[in-house]
């Protein structure tokens, strides 16, 4: 039993280890920049923390740039567990958020009664919408990496025209109709900003993300596809409908996530509606190993990334986009699993990189 | 450095050495593969290299080809010291390797194939003529007997091996190292093959042999060098040894090298197959109206050189493949439309070849393993949720009853050696009290001592009555553990002979009685 605790223990540390390791070298590379730009990398790291966790809003705005990544960390996580590369995230998030965005408006009389029923719809949406690709790679064989990075633009344009057309409303802002407020969800308060409890939402997604994985018979299914087909076909489990399964859950996923966005930040569908996010999911998913509590991680360092800036662009020189190019290294170097073995010996790179490494081969 | 040419072995080398590998280390993490390993080679020698999967053969062999290098130790070609920083540079020293799995294009020809990286030039273009002309020179020389302007498509598998060899001698190889070449051969074609390589030898080159199998070493080698956990046992004369201790060098105890079978109590029959007809992942016919029928208490084997269909034939059966048309009954009942689950539920037990890549997820668990065809019933699952430590409970028992090293139910199955994985897979095939069962060339890569234990765990479902089908590539194991021998060729089924046939008879089964094969 304790051996067992500490294997977990173990496990984890060297899942933590490289992107530990990543995140260290890519803001030391980065204080080299701040350095060229002319300001002093203490100060501008010191308004980067407190911009990401220094004050209540500040974490509440680190928390809601979180939330959304959360989703789609999770679509890409899931269908990664399957061996499929879901490029989809921003398109099913955009279905999630027309889905929302026209439900929220129609059934907004019912108040916050509306908000499961909303969700729920995106679930629905999301999971068809995910399963396009699946059964396009089963049926056909079709790259999923192809297919979803094209039905990404027939998402983002079907939701664009929807929400400029049919769904139209009369304000200055193109886009649908507000949604109540008492239809939305509400803010956590404790002085956390426009942080909504969204975010506990997206926490509970990860721990069904972790279930369904892990403890159920379906999840299993899905890990056996995407570690060996030959042998998850030996063992009589259908690998077309864990392909079509696991790209519909990840769709899924990714939908609340726009569903959340609408119903708990914007409460509309504005055109041009928020870019990025689901493009985003995927560095999360990269640097949390595909594991919903690392996606959460991941989510979390993205998040405050973000809401750090702010502050660092407020108080020093450093523009925004510094806080890309620390993400971008960080990246790189969890990736790179070769670079790291130069950096610190094939030791350390058996330790972590090696399962990082199958499962991106 | 003073000569101290033989030390790795006690037996004396007369002809002078052309190689030498001194004190050679290899570790992967916490294992050594390779510990000390020396061995000499004189010319126009050829030396065994005996040992079991995993005893570090490969390995050794791999760093003299340049694959690997060696934390320590050093090679000396022709006494001289030799860097092989990679293949290039074995090359360079006449260092030549015909791999267990080829390394040809199939679409290219005999001569494209051979002159591969070393073209003969005319201008800037291939001089595809000299290229045919110096296959054939070399072909002739050495009465490897193949048509350079083939495709190596066409080709049997004795042929490819023929191709590769003539590669390596085009390559001016003087040190040539063989692994496992007779794993594809008929009895007949590794004949062809010892006689080419007693030509090569005689003139004047130096040939390395690695085999797992006893026999075949004593008629052809000069001396044997056995390796075992990766640091050399002995090396002795292969005129003063034999078979019984030459296993217990391998092994390192006694082993049976014959099984002990009593009289079969023959049933009713369980599994049968009638007109099957099964498509390979090409679509071509790779198993052509096959019809058989195996009994209760009986094992039937199923002899044939590799790629005669055994594969689909397997998979068919046991409902991982369609059949094409046909019929496949389990117990009296068609079965041909029910999938795998559908048969593992109605007591069909299935030992694919490939364990690697079929028969285990090698980054699961032993547990989850042990639980991959089971996972959704109790006591495992209950309205879909899965109890991993009623997985880790079941798997523990059956791990420790087949005696799988470690039997840790959270090792993950990757991590074993290959005899262990194999047992793995018997410990779940086998523990679910199945009716029938399909063993498909259950101990292919698996060292002397899970041998051993495989074949005893399958006489014993026999004499438990259950039916057996074993398809085996190895000729020995199917007469001594089958009661009915059926050798399949080309998709067919050509004969069915007993246990007590000969080599002869079935080597000519086994070429589909042409006698000859496939030379174009």
């Amino acid at each position: 039993m304790s051996s067992r605790l500490r294997r977990a223990l173990v496990d984890a540390g060297g899942a933590l280890v490289f992107p530990l390791i990543a995140i260290v070298l890519s803001f030391v590379l980065g204080a080299f920049i701040v350095l060229a730009t002319g300001n002093n990398p203490l100060t501008a790291y010191a308004a980067l923390v407190r911009g990401a966790v220094g004050s209540p809003t500040a974490i509440g705005r680190t928390l809601l740039g979180a939330t959304p990544l959360i989703f789609t960390g999770l679509a890409v996580a899931v269908a990664f567990r399957a061996g499929l590369f879901n490029i989809g995230g921003e398109g099913q998030l955009y279905i999630g958020a027309i889905t929302a965005a026209w439900l929220g408006v129609t059934l907004g009389f019912l108040g916050a009664l509306s908000i499961p029923i909303v969700l729920l719809a995106c679930v629905v949406t999301g999971f068809l919408w995910g399963a396009i690709p699946g059964i396009l790679k089963a049926r056909f064989g079709a790259h999923e990496v192809i297919t979803t990075i094209m039905l990404n633009y027939i998402g983002i344009y079907l939701t664009t025209y929807l929400a400029l057309k049919p769904l139209r409303t009369e304000g200055l802002v193109p886009g649908t109709d507000a949604i109540d407020f008492a239809a939305r969800i509400p803010f956590i308060g404790l002085g956390l900003g426009r942080a909504n409890y969204g975010f506990l939402l997206a926490l509970v997604a990860a721990v069904v993300a972790y279930l369904l994985l892990w403890r159920t018979g379906r999840g299993f299914q899905i890990r056996a596809v995407g570690l060996s087909p030959g042998a998850a076909n030996y063992a009589g489990m259908g690998i077309g409908a864990n392909t079509v399964l696991a790209l519909a859950i990840g769709g899924a996923f990714a939908a609340i996530g726009g569903g959340v966005e609408v119903l708990g930040v914007y409460g509309k569908m504005t055109v041009p509606f928020v870019t990025g996010l689901g493009f985003n999911g995927i560095g999360v998913a990269l640097l949390g190993r595909n594991h919903p509590a690392g996606v959460v991680l991941g989510a979390l360092l993205f998040g405050g990334l973000a809401s750090g800036a702010q502050e660092m662009q407020f108080s020093t020189d450093v523009p925004l986009q510094l806080t890309s190019v620390l993400l971008a290294v960080i990246l790189l170097l969890v990736t790179a699993t070769k670079l790291v073995e130069l950096l610190f010996g094939k030791r350390a790179r058996a330790l972590a990189g090696a399962r990082l490494e199958k499962g991106l081969g | 450095m003073t000569e101290e040419r033989t030390r790795g072995g006690t037996a004396g080398v007369e002809a002078p050495v052309v190689l030498e590998m001194r004190g050679v280390t290899k570790a992967f993490g916490p294992v050594k593969a390779n510990d000390g390993v020396s061995i000499t080679l004189g010319r126009g020698e050829i030396l065994g290299l005996l040992g079991e999967n995993g005893a570090g053969k490969s390995t050794l062999m791999k760093i003299l080809y340049g694959l690997y290098s060696p934390d320590e130790g050093e090679v000396f070609v022709d006494g001289e010291r030799a860097e092989i920083r990679d293949p290039k540079d074995a090359v360079s020293r006449g260092i030549g390797m015909v791999h267990q799995h080829f390394t040809l294009i199939p679409a290219l020809t005999v001569a494209e194939n051979i002159v591969l990286g070393a073209e003969p030039r005319k201008g800037a273009t291939l001089d595809l003529a000299k290229a045919i002309k110096d296959t054939e020179e070399l072909s002739e020389r050495y009465g490897l007997r193949v048509d350079p302007r083939t495709r190596v498509a066409d080709l049997s598998v004795g042929a490819q091996q023929r191709v590769e060899i003539l590669k390596a001698l085009y390559r001016k190889a003087r040190i040539l190292v063989l692994d496992e070449p007779t794993a594809v051969l008929t009895p007949q074609e590794t004949e062809d093959l010892f006689s080419v390589l007693k030509e090569l030898v005689a003139d004047g080159l130096s040939i390395i042999l690695i085999t797992h199998k006893l026999g075949e070493l004593l008629g052809i080698s000069n001396r044997i060098t056995i390796i075992r956990d990766g640091k050399v046992v002995e090396t002795v004369e292969a005129s003063g040894t034999d078979e019984g201790a030459l296993a217990r060098l391998m092994v390192g105890r006694e082993v049976l090298l014959r099984v002990e079978k009593t009289e079969a109590k023959v049933g009713g029959p369980r599994l049968s197959a009638e007109g099957l007809v099964v498509l390979s992942g090409a679509g071509a016919k790779a198993v052509d109206g096959i019809g058989l029928e195996v009994r209760g208490g009986e094992i039937l084997g199923i002899a044939g050189v590799d790629g005669n269909g055994q594969t689909e034939l397997a998979e068919a059966l046991a409902g991982t493949r369609p059949a094409e048309s046909g019929l496949v009954r389990l117990d009296g009942e068609d079965v041909t439309r029910v999938g795998a689950n559908g048969r593992q539920g109605r007591g069909l037990a299935y030992v694919p070849e490939d364990r690697g890549a079929k028969g285990l997820v090698q980054d699961f668990s032993l547990s989850e393993n042990n639980a991959l065809k089971t996972y959704d019933e109790a006591p495992f699952s209950k309205w879909g949720w899965i109890f991993p430590k009623a997985m880790r409970r079941r798997a523990a028992e059956a791990l420790r009853a087949y005696d799988v090293r470690p039997p840790d139910p959270d090792a993950r199955a990757g991590s074993l050696s290959g005899g262990n994985q194999q047992k793995a897979v018997l410990a779940r095939e086998l523990s679910g009290d199945p009716g029938v069962i399909i063993a498909a060339q259950p101990t292919r890569g698996v060292d002397v001592g899970a041998i051993e234990f495989i074949h005893r765990q399958l006489l014993e479902q026999r004499a438990r009555g259950k039916a057996i089908l074993l398809i085996s590539l190895e000729l020995e194991e199917v007469r001594s553990l089958s009661d009915r021998v059926a050798v399949i060729y080309d998709g067919r089924i050509v004969g069915e002979v007993g246990p007590d046939a000969t080599d002869e008879e079935l080597g000519l089964l086994m070429a589909g009685r042409t006698g000859g094969e496939k030379d174009a």
